[in-house]
């Protein structure tokens, strides 16, 4: 069973920000995975990363107790509409300025997983810094994009 | 004015759908391995819409979309009444681990009724070119491997034949509309 780091979560943007200071932080918005079969060796993770801190920040990674394994990844397509994954080593985000994980584009992949997170629940994702403390948020498992 | 306005309102809601072209550069009938691992042929599907799609399971961000959007069209249509004589099927590239138990395990989640195949790469490099599909095995790093791949959808229809090509972001209720223009 999946320890749950919220028993409940309403609306779609739940994060846990770690203060730099108390008007200088970086939080992680509209955090969610998608749903998939309880037999899927993998699923993806999307959020919005808010640095508003006076540092550029840079993601490195990530970590869930459900997947043995995490990556960054890029969803790219080329002129003939073929698609591909990329792996991204980091992603610096600009002090001020946020970044999107979505769909089709930059998205957290987990995998080796140990268990499968189900639609409605809201495991426990920590986002890892070159730079920064982790950021841990509640990421909402959806069948759809909010 | 308003009587006017409401004539062309009148007209363009009893105007019937245009037909589908038939698409004679894609498609065609082939055979694989089932998720009950039995040998299977498109052409079996005869008399039924078919939704054709390709991809493979340990693909976390397209793939399950994709998945996900088939799945809804086809429950949009079972809302309506209009699901008996339609199939959503899923074709992987990646039979290697998309085995035909893999596939019965994993597919039935969605609740669309979605056949899957798999088989010899062969076979399936065979299918890819008859739609127009490409995939390319890449090292996805940390020992993982990915595919790079073109993910449209296909509508046949009840003799098999391409009617219509979708993006993968494709709009649902189109596809529903789209559908029930070949019922």
């Amino acid at each position: 069973m999946l320890k749950r780091f919220f028993s409940a979560m309403s609306g779609v943007a739940l994060l846990v920000t770690v203060s730099a200071g108390a008007f200088a932080e970086a939080r992680i918005e509209q955090a969610w995975l998608r749903a998939v079969p309880p037999v899927s060796p993998s699923m993806a993770g999307y959020f919005v990363l808010v640095n508003d801190t006076d540092q550029p920040l840079v993601l490195t990674g990530a970590n869930a107790d459900f997947a043995g394994m995490t990556m960054l990844h890029d969803t790219g397509t080329d002129g003939e509409g073929r698609r591909s994954m990329s792996h991204l080593k980091d992603v610096t985000i600009p002090a001020g300025e946020s970044l999107a994980f979505a769909p089709g584009g930059r998205h957290l992949m987990l995998m080796k997983m140990k268990s499968v997170p189900e639609a409605g629940e809201t495991p426990k994702v920590c986002l890892a810094f070159q730079n920064h403390a982790d950021l841990c948020g509640a990421f909402q498992v959806r069948h759809n994009e909010p | 004015m308003l009587i006017a306005g409401a004539a062309l309102l009148l007209a363009a809601c009893s105007e019937p759908a245009r037909e589908l072209p038939v698409n004679t550069r894609l498609g065609g009938d082939f055979t694989l391995t089932d998720y009950n691992g039995e040998r299977f042929s498109l052409s079996s599907l005869n008399g039924e819409v078919v939704i054709l799609f390709f991809g493979y399971t340990h693909c976390p961000d397209i793939c399950p979309a994709v998945l996900a959007r088939v799945s809804q069209v086809y429950r949009n249509l079972k809302e309506q009444g209009e699901a008996d004589q339609v199939r959503p099927v899923f074709v992987t590239f990646d039979p290697e681990r998309d085995t035909a138990q893999h596939l019965r395990e994993y597919l039935p989640w969605f609740k669309a009724d979605i056949l899957g195949l798999t088989g010899e790469l062969s076979a399936i490099e065979k299918v890819a070119e008859q739609y127009g599909v490409v995939f390319i095995k890449e090292d996805g790093g940390n020992g993982e491997v990915d595919f790079t791949h073109s993910d449209y959808i296909y509508l046949l229809d009840q003799q098999g034949r391409v009617r219509k090509v979708y993006p993968a972001d494709f709009n649902i209720d189109e596809v529903v509309a789209d559908v029930k223009t070949l019922l």
